[in-house]
């Protein structure tokens, strides 16, 4: 070819398939906007209540424990420390909405990316915003939801004011670390579908390891007691617990464990998912 | 014309395997101990060609040539296994129209949604919303959801926010044909607009008419591999030929179906005073064509059609025998039934003829043959470059 030789420089362009970083995820912010709100507008089409949803679960998930705990099996409720506050529906409203948040995104967003598949397969775009507006879209009912619990935490006396601060903090880097399994997981299920149906298991597993319908200095299974106190979820909900409920900041020891667990796992995270992603298109 | 490069496939090999059995589930991956077995299918092979800045380039070949393959490449879309694509303007592909529509959300709500899609930022989206509305044609349902949008409605505004982009490089695979007429005037200005302003087009098309009109240059994909590459006249030539060759080879290329009582067992044409069948005569020829038939029982009032249809594009005439009265109450064994037409007005091209028989309310088809015959128009008199037939027009200018 003759032409060969004249050819000048050719910068590479940004749409040929191009791997995921946090510039370009942020130079599409515009697009992860729309894709959160396309998430929060469809959630609840077609149904009477609507918004009102997602208040339902979580309240009627507090009520049946309460039942079951403090009326059937006739179980105390922690008592906060320093705060002093005993009572079980807040305890167990403060640690099942943040679990929540983290279980019900990853459940959401495993099937993201696959449910783009129409699009994936025709536009090339930074598809794992798929992945980021279903956190962005949970992440503002859990603002919601804790905004609430906030005002419930008040009527009991609980000043919770001046924590938020540091709560947003924690539940910031939940938010980067519910990411990072998101991602890993979305990718691995284009192959492998098996992870959706692990995913109900093991959030199953997950939810009686951390400590939101029992105390976990109360516990005497040893093996148990470790993960609800130091692992991932645990931790998170410790802390969580440790804000809202006892009014006083996590150990150092604790926080560092949040910031090198959300770090860690959001990197991991995303390191899977370029992996990934270039075959997408094909195994779709 | 800017002779710079505007995209460069440099040596594009993509491979695809093929599962014997696609293992999605870990247990297969575990039975077959991490490795499925699979076989390489070559789509692409080490093609490399450039597009120059401004230029109408074409890609054309047969089913399964690569041109998809090809496309999603140039798209970003697909990961090759070697070689690059690299593109020095702002690009998009049209590969799908309206890919990312949710039914719920209303018509702004989707053009914003799919716009960013697109890669457009909120900025030229918010300033190109009444263009892109005004260009769909939708002002009055903007806000309704867009599953109560017709078929039609839906495309023109996928179209009206996949034009308004803005790129400098499009890439476009097919979709030409979208709605209306007058909305595919609409769209053949913008495309014409978008070559005069000096963007670069690439089109992959089966339609090689709009090849032969619109592309400067164009590339003939065969099994992944380039087979030619330049004038875009002489390529579709040398194409047409080859896909023409491959069907005298291919028996006779013939489709048949129907309930078969009654069945055309041979079409012939004769073109002027010659006394054999031919394959080719010239616009302004007389001809005629023969029906054979062959009834294996008496077959009560059957109507005989044929459809002429010019290669790649649309039916030309398809005329029966009951638009004329002809209607014997009944056909059985064998006989022969001849058309003639004089002065033939079919431009200069390739055309297919198909043959059908049905009973009298044409509900039931006894015979139909797809491509009976398939003949070539040489130019003759009258003489027209566009167009497939000519009306005989006689200008004045006053």
């Amino acid at each position: 070819m003759t032409l060969a030789a004249a050819r000048p420089p050719l910068t590479r362009s940004p749409y040929t398939v191009s791997r995921m970083s946090l510039r370009s995820a942020m130079a599409h912010r515009n697009l992860l906007y729309l894709l959160s709100l396309k998430e929060l507008r469809t959630r609840y089409k077609k149904s009477i209540f609507g918004w009102a949803w997602s208040l339902f679960n979580p309240i009627s998930q507090m009520l049946i424990f309460t039942v079951i705990f403090i009326y059937v099996f006739k179980a105390q409720a922690p008592v906060g420390d320093p705060s002093g506050v005993r009572n079980f529906p807040m305890y167990f409203l403060s640690g099942s909405l943040p679990f929540n948040f983290f279980s019900i995104t990853i459940g959401v967003s495993i099937g993201a990316v696959q449910g783009g598949a129409g699009l994936i397969k025709k536009v090339q775009f930074p598809h794992e915003h798929l992945v980021f507006s279903v956190v962005v879209a949970q992440f503002v009912t859990l603002m919601i939801e804790m905004a609430l619990l906030t005002v419930g935490l008040m009527a009991l006396g609980n000043n919770v004011l001046p924590w938020l601060v540091p709560l947003f903090v924690v539940l910031g880097l939940l938010a980067f670390f519910t990411s990072g399994v998101a991602l890993a997981l979305a990718a691995a299920n284009v192959f492998y579908h098996d992870v959706n149906y692990l995913w109900g298991i093991l959030s199953q597993i997950l939810f009686y390891a951390t400590p939101v319908i029992y105390d976990p200095r109360t516990l005497d299974f040893t093996p148990i007691k470790v993960l609800a106190q130091y692992g991932p979820t645990g931790s998170f909900i410790t802390a969580i617990h440790n804000i809202v409920y006892d009014l006083r900041l996590p150990s150092p020891l604790r926080l560092g464990e949040l910031v090198a667990l959300s770090v860690g796992t959001f990197a991991i995270g995303l390191w899977v998912y370029n992996r990934l992603s270039p075959k997408f298109a094909e195994e779709m | 014309m800017s002779q710079s490069v505007a995209l460069t496939v440099d040596h594009l090999t993509k491979t695809f395997k093929l599962h014997h059995e696609k293992t999605n589930s870990l247990k297969q991956l575990i039975a077959n101990r991490g490795r499925s077995r699979y076989d390489e299918f070559t789509a692409l092979d080490d093609v490399t060609f450039d597009v120059r800045e401004g230029e109408v380039f074409g890609v054309i070949g047969h089913n399964g040539s690569g041109k998809s393959t090809l496309l999603k490449c140039m798209a970003g879309i697909l990961q090759p296994n070697a070689g690059s694509v690299s593109v020095a303007k702002r690009m998009s592909a049209l590969l799908e129209l309206g890919a990312g529509f949710h039914p719920e959300l209303s018509g702004r709500e989707n053009v914003f949604l799919n716009a960013a899609i697109l890669g457009m930022s909120r900025r030229d989206i918010a300033r190109r919303f009444d263009e892109i509305v005004e260009f769909s044609g939708l002002e009055a349902f903007i806000d309704t959801p867009v599953k109560t949008y017709s078929t039609g409605m839906y495309v023109r505004l996928a179209f009206a926010v996949a034009i308004n982009v803005d790129p400098q490089l499009l890439i476009i695979d097919e979709i030409l044909a979208v709605g209306d007429v007058t909305f595919q005037q609409k769209c053949m200005e913008k495309f014409v607009d978008f070559r005069n302003e000096g963007r670069t087009i690439i089109l992959v098309t089966h339609a090689l008419g709009s090849v032969k009109d619109m592309c400067d240059r164009a590339v003939w994909l065969t099994h992944g591999k380039i087979t030619g590459e330049g004038d875009p006249g002489e390529l579709v030539d040398a194409y047409t030929e080859t896909m023409l060759g491959s069907r005298d080879r291919a028996d006779d290329g013939s489709l048949r179906r129907g309930s078969g009582e009654i069945q055309i067992t041979n079409v012939e044409l004769f073109a002027s005073e010659e006394g054999r069948p031919v394959k080719r005569f010239r616009t302004g020829e007389n001809i005629r064509v023969r029906l054979h038939y062959a009834a294996e029982k008496a077959v009560p009032k059957p109507v005989f059609g044929f459809e002429i249809e010019h290669l790649g594009s649309a039916t030309v005439t398809a005329p029966c025998t009951r638009d004329v009265g002809l209607l014997p109450d009944r056909i059985d064994g064998r006989g022969h039934i001849d058309i003639t037409m004089e002065n033939v007005s079919l431009l200069a091209g390739t055309y297919d003829l198909h043959t059908s028989i049905t009973d009298f309310n044409r509900q039931h088809e006894y015979d139909r043959l797809h491509v009976a015959l398939r003949f070539d128009v040489m130019t003759g008199r009258p003489y027209e470059t566009g167009g497939v037939v000519s009306l005989r027009p006689s200008w004045t200018i006053n």
